[in-house]
């Protein structure tokens, strides 16, 4: 039973086959094809590397600055609190380097200066010929030495005051 | 080798000299015909063998340079084969216009005989891609099982069951095959 109808499967194929249509040409036709075929898929795969770039290129800024907020978007939690600047800690006293002291003696580096004493005498020596004039009235010390705040600058003495030589 | 003479453009990207150009010609001029009739069993539509040969030539052109040493025929039908089978051309071809008026089943035949051919040649085009394919190569090509497997890529198994159906499918077209047989 198999066996004759595959013979006639067989012989309706050849058959048909007789029937198959002749072409010419083909050559070119496949080839005209295979330039369409190229074409097509360089231009589906330009659109696409396009397209891809169009649809990555927000994603990859958004990545790039997700550290801080979008500014259009409102932080929820209102304006970000403005760091105080440093609060300057008490320090000691600094050190107020003396020009001169009325009796000539400096401070070594680091001291810090105390209370203004007693001005001293005035360095100028009356010269052997004239008698010494009244010494002038030293300056006012700075009132009130507090330790605890920086002290002052010391009082300049006073000039003295020389009287003029009775031999001039 | 002398580079130089290209077969269709620079948009193609392929070259080949002329006496590889000169073989690939008179290879499509020799091996059409033959290759044509397994395309017209496999689609049943002149205008579709057309289509499908070309279509496995535009394929194997751009390989041609790798296959020429080889077997250029047996890849030209292999791709021949599985583009007949392949689902996209399965879904291009639905879209297309049905067949042409002078390719459909033409009456019975009194003198007997030919209508039975007639009638399962009409049997046949009823058969999925796939189960024809199968039978072209079984029974046309005289193939084996293992052999028709390769060239589909597919295993012996799936080749014995679609023969299996592709059979009983004409058997169930053509009902009164053995009466036709007597008659004969």
């Amino acid at each position: 039973m198999t066996e004759p109808f595959e013979h006639l499967i067989r012989r309706t194929l050849t058959d048909l086959a007789e029937e198959a249509p002749i072409v010419h040409d083909q050559l070119s036709r496949a080839e005209r094809r295979v330039r369409n075929r190229r074409r097509a898929t360089v231009t589906v795969g330009a659109v696409s590397t396009l397209a891809a770039i169009l649809i990555a290129t927000p994603f990859a800024v958004a990545a790039t600055g997700s550290d801080e907020p979008p500014p259009a978007v409102p932080s929820p939690a209102g304006p970000a609190a403005v760091p105080s600047p440093p609060v300057p800690t008490p320090s000691a006293p600094t050190a107020v380097p003396m020009e001169s002291s009325p009796r000539g003696a400096e401070m070594p580096p680091g001291k810090t200066v105390g209370p203004p004493g007693v001005p001293g005498r005035p360095t100028g020596t009356p010269s052997p010929s004239s008698p010494p004039g009244v010494p002038g009235r030293p300056g006012d010390p700075v009132a009130s030495p507090d330790p605890s705040s920086p002290p002052g600058v010391p009082g300049v003495p006073g000039p003295p005051a020389v009287k003029p030589s009775p031999s001039r | 080798m002398t580079w130089g003479v290209c077969i269709c453009d620079n948009e193609t990207g392929w070259w080949v000299d002329e006496d590889e150009r000169a073989r690939l010609a008179e290879f499509v001029g020799s091996r059409t015909p033959a290759l044509m009739r397994v395309a017209y069993l496999l689609t049943g539509d002149r205008n579709a063998a057309e289509d499908l040969f070309q279509s496995a030539l535009a394929r194997t052109i751009p390989k041609w340079g790798t296959i020429r040493h080889t077997d250029p025929e047996g890849y030209l039908r292999v791709v021949m084969y599985r583009e007949q089978v392949s689902w996209w051309r399965r879904l291009r071809r639905w879209r297309e216009t049905p067949l042409d008026p002078a390719d459909e089943p033409v009456g019975g035949d009194p003198s007997g005989g030919s209508d039975v051919r007639l009638a399962m040649r009409a049997a046949l085009r009823h058969l999925p891609p796939t189960q024809r394919a199968v039978v072209v190569l079984r029974y046309y090509e005289d193939l084996p099982e293992a052999r028709v497997a390769e060239l589909l890529g597919c295993s012996v198994g799936t080749v014995r069951s679609r023969t299996h159906r592709a059979v009983k499918r004409l058997r169930d077209l053509l009902p009164d095959v053995d009466m036709l047989e007597v008659r004969r």
